[in-house]
């Protein structure tokens, strides 16, 4: 496989996780009590990323088999848990990384058996 | 300690009492998300698989190709069904929680696609099932024993 469709599957996940966040802060009733229009930008922009990173994933798709496109969607629940923690700032404890690792390492085996 | 978001207090979970409290309950709906999810997977396959050949046009038409498939809008309609719930559940739930409960899907797609569309399951695929099983509780029991009010 080519290093640019690496990177693009790689990419894909960053606009995947990029979406969740946008809508999660979208959601929080912090932002709820904050400027409407505030709010309404984080859910274009979540609804935005995650149009992107369809459009984008089909296109990775297309180019290569899908057992081998989906061992990189686990690097999501690891690219999630990294962005909950820096920008939504909730805390994990060392059983959650754990966790997190475990599922990680489960997707890749299932999508590479 | 628990994984609860720092800058504020959950909001409350509308209609806690009564009969229909359960399907409120944003656990519950992670779940109903999840089978969501799992049947409109399954849908699409079977859309994407009645699609018609168009000989050795793009790849991408070829996709556009499902739509004619009853199955693919199914599916679609299914995937729009576990975004309303999805979007229901962040606003009360930790994102690495949801996100974390959220990946029942890759243990519910490849069960749903062994029973109902006949798909083996080789023996390396139960062992990722595990793992994926084991790494949501590991999450998600400090949250769950914490939340036991819910």
């Amino acid at each position: 496989m080519k290093l640019a469709l690496i990177l693009l599957c790689i990419l894909c996940q960053f606009f995947l996780v990029g979406g969740q966040l946008l809508l999660k802060k979208a959601m929080s009733p912090s932002a709820a009590t904050i400027l409407h229009s505030r709010r309404t930008r984080f859910f274009v922009g979540g609804i935005g990323c995650l149009t992107i990173w369809f459009f984008l994933w089909l296109g990775v798709l297309q180019q290569i088999d899908l057992s081998t496109a989906f061992p990189f969607e686990g690097l999501n629940p690891a690219l999630l848990a990294l962005g909950a923690w820096l920008v939504l700032k909730e805390k994990l404890t060392l059983t959650s990384w754990c966790g997190i690792a475990m599922i990680t390492i489960g997707i890749v085996v299932v999508s590479g058996s | 300690m628990t994984a609860v978001n720092v800058e504020h207090q959950a909001p409350a979970v509308p209609y806690r009492f009564g009969p229909f409290a359960w399907f409120f309950n944003p656990y519950v709906q992670i779940g109903i998300g999840a089978i969501l999810v799992a049947i409109s997977e399954l849908f699409l396959k079977k859309g994407a698989s009645a699609a018609p050949q168009w000989g050795n046009i793009p790849a991408g038409l070829g996709g556009m190709a499902a739509l004619a498939s009853g199955w693919t809008w199914a599916g679609i309609l299914f995937y729009i069904l576990s975004f309303v719930s999805w979007i229901y559940v962040l606003r009360f739930v930790p994102l690495t929680v949801a996100f974390a409960l959220i990946n029942l899907v890759h243990v519910l797609v490849p069960i749903g696609a062994w029973l109902v569309l006949g798909e083996q399951i080789p023996i390396r695929r139960w062992i990722g099932i595990v793992l994926i099983l084991s790494g949501i509780i590991m999450v998600v029991g400090p949250v769950a024993k914490a939340e036991e009010k819910l």
